[in-house]
C-alpha cells in the first residue's frame, strides 16, 4: 500500500502532546529520580543483607538520603507516591522497611510544603521510621496505622498519627510534638530529651530511659510523674 | 582545507619516499613495490587515455610520477578519476540544459519583442512575465492544454500560434491550416477525419485525418462557439491524444492544445464540465495598454517570418500522403528540423526541436517540489475538497448553516476539485522552475502557478460572487477571485506551515507502523490526514 506521506519520511517531527502529558512526564521523571535514590540507599545500607537500629547507622542512611534528593524538584504528592510504589513493589527492587523509612522521612523534611499528608491506611505494608528528625515549621500528618520508630528524633516539628504506632515512638526526640490518635506500643518516647507526645489510646510500655520531654495520654501528663504532681 | 583524495595522495606519496630511500632498501625497491611501480604505470597510461589527456594530477598539485609509487594510491586515483568524469558530464549536462534554456527564454524574448507586444502583467521573482505568452509556453514545452480567454482581437490565438510555431518547428501557415474554429456547424468530419471518398468509390474505408488531428500543435479557436453537444467529439483527442474515426484510430505521442473563448455573448456555450476540467491553465490575453497598441497599430505585420510557403507546402503533401501516420510523423520531424535549419540560417531566429523538447520535459520531471511546496499544496486540495458533513464536496450537496469550516474555501464553492488540477500545478510549476534556472519548486512557483491552474476549475458560490464583484482589479473575475483564494489559503498556510508539516510527518510513521497519533489543527487538511489513518488502521 502506498504511503501518501512519503515526502515526509525525513522531516523531523513531533510527537502529538496535550498539557496532561507534560505533567504527567515531568511526574514520571520526577518519580524516577526519587526511586533511583532510594534505590541507591538501600544498595548502600545493606550489603549485608541485614539492616540493624543503630544510631550511626540511622543517621548514615538518612544523611545519605538526604545528598540524594538535594537535586530532585518534589512536592508531597510524590512522597506520597514513593509510598504507593513501595507498596506496590512493582519498581522498587528490594524493601527494607527502616531505610525506606528514613529517606521517606528525609523527603518530608525537605519538602517545599510546611504540611504534609500521607494517606497510609490502604497499604499493606507498614512504614517504620517516618517523621524522622521532623523539624521546625512542619507538620507531617500520617493516616493510618504505622510501625516502629515513628518520630524518632523528633526535631520541632508536629507530628500527627491518625492511627496507631508500633514500639519506640518518639524514640531520642529532641523538641516539637507528637500526636498519636490511638495506641502505642512498647518503649515509647525511650531517650527522648525533649518535646511532647500525646497519646489518647493505650500505651502497651513507656521506655525505661527518658532523658526529658512529656508524655500525655488522653490529655493527662503522665510523664514526669513528679511534674504532673506539682501541676 | 584538503579534501579526502588529497590526504591520501599525501600519505601515499609519503610511504613512496619511504619506499624509494636507498638507505631502508639498499638493494633497491622491495619486490612488492616494483610490482605496484609497474601496475600503476600501466593504470596511468590508460587513465591518460580516459581522460583524454587531462592532467587530473595537476589537479592535485602532483606529477605522474608521484602516482606510480604506491600501490594504495591506484584505487583512490580511480576514485578521483571517476568523479572527475561525473562532474564533467554533469557539467555537460548543465550546460546543454542551460543553452535549451537560454533558447526557450530566447523564444520568450523574441515573441515579446515582435509578435505579441503586451505588458508584463505578473511578477516571478525578480522578473516579470506576461501570463498569457508565459504559460502558452510552458503549455507548448509540457504537452499541456490551455484555455485563453480575452476580448476579440487582442491576440488569444495569434500568441499561441506565434509560440507552437517557434517550439515545433513549424511554419505559421501550417499551423493555420491545421486550425479548427468553433461553430455550431462544425462537424466531426472537418475537426477530425473524413472518409477518402475515392477510396470509398472503390468499397474501401480509408480515412483521411484532419491537420488537427495529425499534427502535434492543436488550436482550437473560439471553442466556447462548439455547441456543447459537438464539445465531446474532441474530449478523447484532447484528454489522451486518441482521435477515432470510423474504424480507424491514431495516436499522438506529442501533441499540446491551445483553446480560445470569448467571453460570455449571444453567440457562446457553455464549455461541458468534462472539457474544462481538462484543461491545465486559463489564461487572459489582455489589452496591451494604450501605448503598446499604438505601436502594434504602427508595426508592419512581423509575423511573415515565420511563414514560408515553400516549406508549408512541402508539411501539407506529407499530411495528405496516404502512409502510416506514425511514419508520416518521422518525416514531418525530419521536414521540422529543416525548417529549423532555415529559419536559424536565413533569420537567426531559433526553434526548439524534437529532441530538445524531450530534453526539457525530462528535465523538468526531475525537478522535486520542496517541502514547503509539497504541504502548501495538500492545503489547498484540502479546502477544495474536503467537507466534514458529507465527507468530501459534491456539487449536488450544499454546506450545513453553522458548519465549523465556514472560514475555509470549502464553504465557498460548489465543486469538488479533480484529480487533474495538482497534475496540472505539479508540471506547470517544474516547468516554470526549470525556465528560472531553480534547482527545485519552492512555494512561490506553486503560488505563481495556483491561481491559473484553478480559476476556469471552481464553482464558486453566488453569495460568495455577490461578495466579491464589486472589487477593483485588474483581471476577469474568475482569475481575480483565484488569486484571492490562493493568498487567503497562503496565509492560513504561513500561520501554521510548521503544524502541518510536523502532521504529515507524523502520519507517515503512523502509516509504516509507529505508536502515533495524528495530530490535531483547525484546518481540512489534518481532518484529512486523520482519515488517511482511520481508514488504514
Amino acid at each position: 500500500m502506498i504511503n501518501p506521506f512519503e515526502d515526509f519520511k525525513e522531516y523531523p517531527y513531533k510527537k502529538k502532546e496535550i498539557p496532561l502529558d507534560h505533567i504527567v512526564r515531568a511526574k514520571e521523571r520526577v518519580m524516577d529520580q526519587i526511586v533511583e535514590g532510594y534505590v541507591k540507599l538501600v544498595e548502600e545500607e545493606v550489603k549485608d543483607l541485614v539492616w540493624l537500629v543503630e544510631n550511626s547507622r540511622v543517621f548514615k542512611a538518612y544523611s545519605s538520603a538526604l545528598r540524594t534528593i538535594q537535586q530532585v524538584d518534589y512536592d508531597s504528592d510524590d512522597i506520597e507516591e514513593l509510598c504507593l510504589e513501595i507498596d506496590k513493589g512493582g519498581r522498587i527492587p528490594y524493601l527494607i522497611s527502616g531505610p525506606a523509612g528514613i529517606y521517606l522521612s528525609a523527603l518530608c523534611n525537605n519538602a517545599k510544603e510546611e504540611r504534609i499528608h500521607l494517606r497510609l491506611h490502604e497499604f499493606k505494608r507498614t512504614f517504620h521510621f517516618l517523621g524522622y528528625r521532623l523539624p521546625e515549621g512542619k507538620t507531617l500528618v500520617l493516616e493510618g496505622d504505622v510501625g516502629d520508630f515513628i518520630g524518632a528524633g523528633l526535631s520541632g516539628g508536629k507530628l500527627i498519627v491518625k492511627g496507631s504506632t508500633g514500639n519506640w515512638a518518639g524514640a531520642g526526640m529532641m523538641n516539637g510534638e507528637l500526636f498519636i490518635n490511638e495506641h502505642t506500643g512498647q518503649n515509647t518516647g525511650g531517650w527522648m530529651s525533649g518535646g511532647e507526645i500525646h497519646i489518647d489510646g493505650r500505651i502497651r510500655g513507656i521506655a525505661k530511659t527518658i532523658l526529658g520531654g512529656r508524655i500525655y495520654q488522653r490529655g493527662k501528663l503522665i510523664l514526669p510523674h513528679d511534674m504532673t504532681a506539682r501541676e | 582545507m584538503k579534501n579526502a583524495v588529497e590526504c591520501q595522495v599525501d600519505i601515499a606519496v609519503t610511504v613512496l619516499s619511504v619506499a624509494h630511500d636507498s638507505a631502508l632498501y639498499p638493494s633497491g625497491l622491495p619486490v612488492c613495490a616494483r610490482r605496484c611501480e609497474k601496475i600503476l604505470q600501466t593504470y596511468i597510461a590508460v587513465t591518460r587515455i580516459a581522460c583524454r589527456g587531462s592532467t587530473w594530477w595537476g589537479d592535485l598539485g602532483r606529477r605522474p610520477q608521484d602516482f606510480v609509487v604506491n600501490p594504495f594510491l591506484a584505487c583512490y586515483a580511480e576514485e578521483y578519476i571517476e568523479a572527475h568524469k561525473i562532474e564533467e558530464k554533469a557539467r555537460g549536462k548543465d550546460m546543454e540544459d542551460g543553452n535549451i534554456r537560454q533558447k526557450v527564454r530566447d523564444i520568450y524574448g523574441f515573441i515579446q519583442d515582435n509578435l505579441y507586444l503586451n505588458r508584463p502583467d505578473m511578477r516571478v521573482g525578480e522578473e516579470s512575465f506576461n501570463s498569457a505568452l508565459l504559460f502558452s509556453l510552458l503549455t507548448a514545452l509540457n504537452r499541456g492544454k490551455e484555455l485563453i480567454i480575452g476580448e476579440p482581437g487582442l491576440g488569444k490565438t495569434t500568441s499561441a500560434e506565434y509560440v507552437a510555431a517557434m517550439t515545433y518547428q513549424l511554419p505559421l501557415g501550417l499551423i493555420w491550416a491545421s486550425e479548427v474554429s468553433g461553430h455550431p456547424e462544425q462537424t466531426e468530419e472537418k475537426i477530425i477525419g473524413r472518409p477518402d471518398l475515392g477510396r470509398l468509390n472503390q468499397g474501401e474505408e480509408v480515412v483521411v485525418w484532419s491537420y488537427l488531428a495529425q499534427l502535434p500543435i492543436k488550436i482550437v479557436d473560439e471553442i466556447n462557439r462548439l455547441p456543447e453537444t459537438k464539445q465531446s467529439m474532441i474530449l478523447d483527442g484532447v484528454d489522451r491524444g486518441n482521435w477515432g474515426y470510423l474504424n480507424d484510430v491514431i495516436i499522438n505521442e506529442e501533441y499540446c492544445l491551445f483553446a480560445t473563448a470569448n467571453y460570455q455573448d449571444r453567440g457562446t456555450n457553455t464549455l461541458i464540465a468534462p472539457l474544462i476540467d481538462r484543461f491545465d491553465v486559463i489564461v487572459e490575453s489582455r489589452h496591451p495598454g494604450t501605448n503598446l497598441a499604438l505601436v502594434i497599430g504602427m508595426k508592419d505585420r512581423y509575423e511573415n517570418v515565420l511563414r514560408s510557403p515553400v516549406y508549408e507546402r512541402d508539411f501539407q503533401e506529407i499530411l495528405v500522403e496516404p502512409r502510416d501516420y506514425q511514419e508520416k510523423m518521422k518525416r514531418i520531424e525530419d521536414l521540422c528540423d529543416r525548417f529549423g535549419d532555415h529559419m536559424e540560417k536565413e533569420f537567426s531566429v531559433k526553434m526548439l526541436s524534437q529532441g530538445e523538447r524531450k530534453e526539457i520535459r525530462d528535465c523538468v520531471q526531475e525537478i522535486p517540489l520542496d517541502l514547503d511546496a509539497n504541504a502548501f499544496l495538500r492545503t489547498v486540495i484540502a479546502e477544495l475538497s474536503f467537507c466534514f458533513k458529507y465527507g468530501q464536496k459534491r456539487s449536488d450537496e450544499h454546506c450545513e448553516e453553522g458548519c465549523h469550516y465556514t472560514g475555509f474555501l470549502c464553504h465557498h464553492i460548489k465543486n469538488c476539485i479533480s484529480n487533474r488540477f495538482p497534475m496540472s500545478v505539479r508540471t506547470y510549476s517544474q516547468s516554470l522552475a526549470w525556465l528560472k534556472g531553480d534547482e527545485g519548486v519552492g512555494i512561490e512557483h506553486i503560488k505563481t502557478v495556483l491561481p491559473y491552474t484553478l480559476a476556469h476549475r471552481l464553482l464558486w458560490k453566488e453569495d460568495y460572487i455577490a461578495q466579491k464583484q464589486g472589487d477593483t482589479r485588474r483581471d476577469p473575475f474568475q482569475i481575480y477571485l483565484a488569486k484571492e483564494m490562493v493568498n487567503e489559503v497562503y496565509r492560513r498556510y504561513n500561520e501554521q506551515s510548521r503544524h502541518i508539516k510536523n502532521a504529515l510527518a507524523v502520519a507517515y510513521q503512523a502509516l509504516s507502523g509507529k505508536d502515533l497519533e495524528p495530530i490535531e489543527g483547525d484546518h481540512p487538511i489534518y481532518a484529512e490526514i486523520k482519515q488517511d489513518l482511520e481508514e488504514v488502521r
